[in-house]
């Protein structure tokens, strides 16, 4: 029993502890010119699915609900996002070479054809971000346009 | 007993944050050109198509990428840093070992497509430009950061072989852009199947004019047409 104790003890103390640990939040809401928005056109429509279905992860500006205060689930979030953004980043968009440009904009359309994107450990949490079939489609359509836009103006 | 609670939890505190701090740096390959592996009394040497330094004995794999060490038909022993003829660096590594990511796909092997993945991306990785001119630099730098990212997906897809051919898609069109510019060193085809992607099409490089197509594998083996051939 006391050995019990003692372990939830240190259980407690240890999550008390680590909740000083927090990592960098990812927010800037400023729009950088290289914002994809700034860069090809976007309908409103689709930006906004783009904001609640993509943006926490694929760009600089993270919505932060509030458990994400709560260690270790900031952690984990501070990793998806980091690989999220390694992968694709829409406030950097510009940055990329036309090449790149190009196939992210594939990867765009098909990843949400295929159903990989939003991810479900993401959606799981944040069932804003479930897309219906519409929506689906309109981001795809989007993507594909956008593609096709781009590579003319090559 | 106090004590001991404290400093096991600044313990585990420690190496949870370290455990927590980016641990995404790169590792770093570090390049060891083994010199004194040569055999001399053996006038056969085995050597990596796309690392001619690296050398071994007959099934060795090259430590840097992977690939099986081929016969090098040259006697002299010191063949890792002659130029090409020309000052043009070969891009012939890089064709290789996409022509071997194509030949997996055309046999449905997915598992086998991502080790060639794994190993283009290498290639692409060690590539040295230093006989390149500064706009086929311009241009192979471009080529090579997208190409590498395509490349990662496949060898991060084994077993999902309709994402390794997405990828595998834009992959050829940018080793088709690559040899246009850089030329390949070898005759290549340049293919191309009407029916993928819902009929929007695909090409892919080649170097045999036999069809066998990457895309649709074993169901359509022999699906597609001659569009190109490269010099």
């Amino acid at each position: 029993m006391r050995i019990l104790k003692k372990i939830l003890l240190v259980l407690l103390i240890l999550f008390l502890v680590i909740q000083f640990i927090r990592p960098t939040m990812n927010t800037n809401s400023q729009l950088l010119p290289t914002d994809i928005s700034k860069l090809v056109p976007i309908p409103d429509s689709v930006r906004s699915l783009l904001q609640t279905a993509c943006y926490d992860c694929h760009s600089n500006n993270t919505r932060y609900p509030w458990y994400m205060n709560v260690q270790p689930m900031g952690w984990l979030m501070a990793k998806h996002i980091r690989e999220g953004k390694v992968e694709l980043n829409f406030s950097e968009f510009g940055s990329y070479s036309k090449r790149r440009q190009l196939s992210k904009l594939k990867s765009i359309a098909s990843s949400v054809k295929d159903g990989s994107m939003p991810i479900a450990s993401y959606t799981w949490m944040h069932s804003d971000a479930k897309l219906s079939a519409e929506d689906e489609a309109s981001i795809i359509d989007w993507a594909t346009r956008t593609r096709d836009s781009l590579e003319v103006k090559n | 007993m106090k004590n001991t609670i404290i400093c096991l939890v600044a313990l585990v505190t420690l190496t949870l944050a370290a455990c927590n701090s980016d641990n995404k740096s790169t590792e770093v390959n570090s390049v060891t050109t083994d010199s004194g592996s040569n055999t001399p009394a053996i006038p056969v040497v085995y050597a990596c198509p796309m690392h001619p330094e690296v050398t071994g004995k007959n099934g060795d794999k090259c430590h840097k990428c992977g690939m099986d060490l081929k016969e090098v038909k040259t006697a002299g022993p010191s063949t890792s840093s002659t130029p090409v003829a020309g000052g043009s660096v070969s891009i012939k590594g890089l064709v290789t070992a996409y022509l071997e990511l194509k030949n997996e796909l055309t046999k449905d092997n997915s598992a086998a497509a991502a080790t060639s993945g794994k190993a283009l991306v290498n290639a692409f990785k060690n590539f040295n430009k230093s006989g390149l001119s500064t706009e086929q630099v311009k241009v192979f730098d471009d080529i090579q950061a997208d190409a590498i990212e395509h490349a990662e997906h496949i060898g991060a897809n084994a077993g999902k072989i309709q994402h390794q051919r997405e990828h595998f898609e834009t992959l050829s069109k940018d080793i088709y852009d690559m040899v246009k510019s850089l030329g390949a060193g070898q005759v290549l085809y340049k293919e191309f199947c009407p029916m993928y992607n819902d009929n929007k099409g695909a090409i892919w490089l080649s170097e045999t004019k036999e069809i066998r197509n990457p895309y649709l594998g074993k169901a359509m083996p022999t699906c597609g047409e001659v569009q190109e051939e490269l010099k």
